[in-house]
């Protein structure tokens, strides 16, 4: 027998689902809306456009706090600890669309691959909702506790996404490849 | 009375449905949709004009219940297949998931039959089509999480099928639920929230199916070619800008 509770928790979230799905408004417009002429990747080497781990390191190091502590300066210990922990937010907001805007890429190439890995995909989605909660728990530490204590958090997030986004740019460049015409003829 | 007014209402609708669906050539287009709104009609039709006593009354509800569930299931079909049929990509995706949740409630029927013994000889009907809505609702949940995920546009008819149904088969659930916890019973105010929720899906219907809307069709750029022109474009950019700086150069 199907409890109530579960009955009206399933219900609630297709509720949800559903609305989310009409409210989505025009559909082409959604589509068009996510195709940015900013490029997602540096033209000249092929990077992602995220900012790199040693800049994360840097903004998280404890070592510039151990300076400013140092000059036993009230007025400049705050200015410090103001501005580090706004940078430190930019950064981990950065990291959170960028992160977005590499999956929505994804997605909008292996919707119409015809051979997707599965499993390859699964482990994406896995990585990428990794990814956010990460970014999104690193928000939060650094608005409670400030950007020196989550240094280690902050390097692992930063070489993730950018594994993330190097494993994305991968298989986007194999699947078009293998999509091109005659791709398959020249094997 | 209330009862007899949202049976009424509910065959003006889907009259207006079929009519709306014939006139624009939406019957050609969703068969299966049209065919699950015609039972229905015929269904409340042959209810409406022939007074049944209550035990044929009985095994012809349960019956109709589970072919319309049938036909649900068939018109869900129908929307994977048209939706995602030009996103092979996608469909895959479906494929997996739903036989994952296939398997699952598979697993999970044998578990709670082993347990209980008899279950299927002693549940009652509103037991067997809890368990059943609920699959669907559930695989109606994946396929909705996956058309946001992958961004799947979808046309105002196929997003009106999806959400009237949707709706319907989520409170059908509620209900259901209710009515086998002992809950629901007949002429409360729960028993017309099912009718009502039927209605509701009914109205939606009718709105997002007035006219034919044909489904956005994806762009069928290569992303690798799509990437040449960018940095093509980009390349020109600079060397229209490199071709500026020497002329300044050449120039003072």
């Amino acid at each position: 027998m199907i409890s109530i509770t579960f009955a009206i928790l399933l219900c609630l979230l297709v509720i949800l689902s559903l609305v989310l799905l009409a409210t989505r408004g025009s559909s082409v417009r959604h589509e068009l809306s996510f195709r940015s002429d900013v490029p997602l990747y540096n033209e000249t080497t092929g990077d992602p456009s995220l900012c790199p781990p040693e800049f994360a390191a840097r903004i998280f190091s404890p070592a510039d706090w151990t300076f400013v502590s140092g000059e036993k300066s009230r007025d400049v210990v705050r200015l410090f600890q103001h501005e580090r922990r706004v940078v430190a937010l930019v950064w981990a907001h950065q990291t959170k669309s960028a992160i977005h805007r590499i999956m929505r890429e994804h997605t909008r190439i292996t919707r119409q691959s015809q051979d997707l890995h599965l499993a390859t995909e699964a482990r994406l989605v896995y990585h990428y909702v990794q990814l956010v909660a990460i970014c999104d728990l690193l928000i939060l530490a650094i608005q409670s506790a400030g950007p020196s204590h989550v240094g280690s958090l902050a390097t692992y997030a930063a070489l993730l996404s950018q594994r993330f986004a190097d494993a994305q740019h991968t298989l986007a460049i194999t699947t078009a490849a293998r999509e091109l015409p005659g791709a398959s003829a020249a094997h | 009375m209330l009862s007899l007014s949202i049976w009424l209402v509910g065959i003006v609708f889907e009259l207006a449905l079929l009519f709306r669906g014939a006139q624009h050539g939406l019957l050609r287009r969703y068969p299966i949709f049209y065919s699950y709104i015609s039972f229905v009609l015929l269904n409340d039709t042959l209810l409406f004009a022939i007074h049944l006593p209550p035990r044929p009354y009985l095994y012809y509800y349960w019956f109709s219940e589970f072919f319309s569930l049938v036909l649900g299931c068939l018109v869900f079909l129908e929307f994977y297949r048209v939706a995602l049929r030009e996103y092979p990509g996608t469909a895959r995706m479906a494929r997996a998931l739903l036989s994952v949740l296939f398997l699952l409630a598979m697993l999970k029927t044998v578990v709670t039959t082993v347990n209980v013994h008899q279950w299927w000889f002693n549940a009652t009907p509103a037991q067997v089509e809890g368990v059943l809505r609920v699959c669907q609702l559930l695989a109606i949940l994946s396929l909705t999480v996956l058309v946001l995920f992958y961004s799947v546009p979808l046309g105002k008819n196929l997003r009106g099928i999806l959400l009237g149904y949707g709706l319907f088969v989520g409170w059908s659930v509620v209900c259901l639920a209710l009515v086998a916890a002992g809950v629901a019973k007949a002429n409360t105010l729960w028993s017309f929230t099912f009718p009502f929720s039927y209605l509701i899906s009914l109205i939606v219907w009718t709105v997002y199916l007035w006219s034919y809307q044909p489904n956005p069709v994806p762009g069928r750029a290569i992303p690798l070619e799509q990437d040449y022109l960018r940095v093509a474009a980009a390349t020109q950019r600079r060397l229209h800008n490199a071709r500026g700086y020497l002329a300044k150069a050449v120039g003072s």
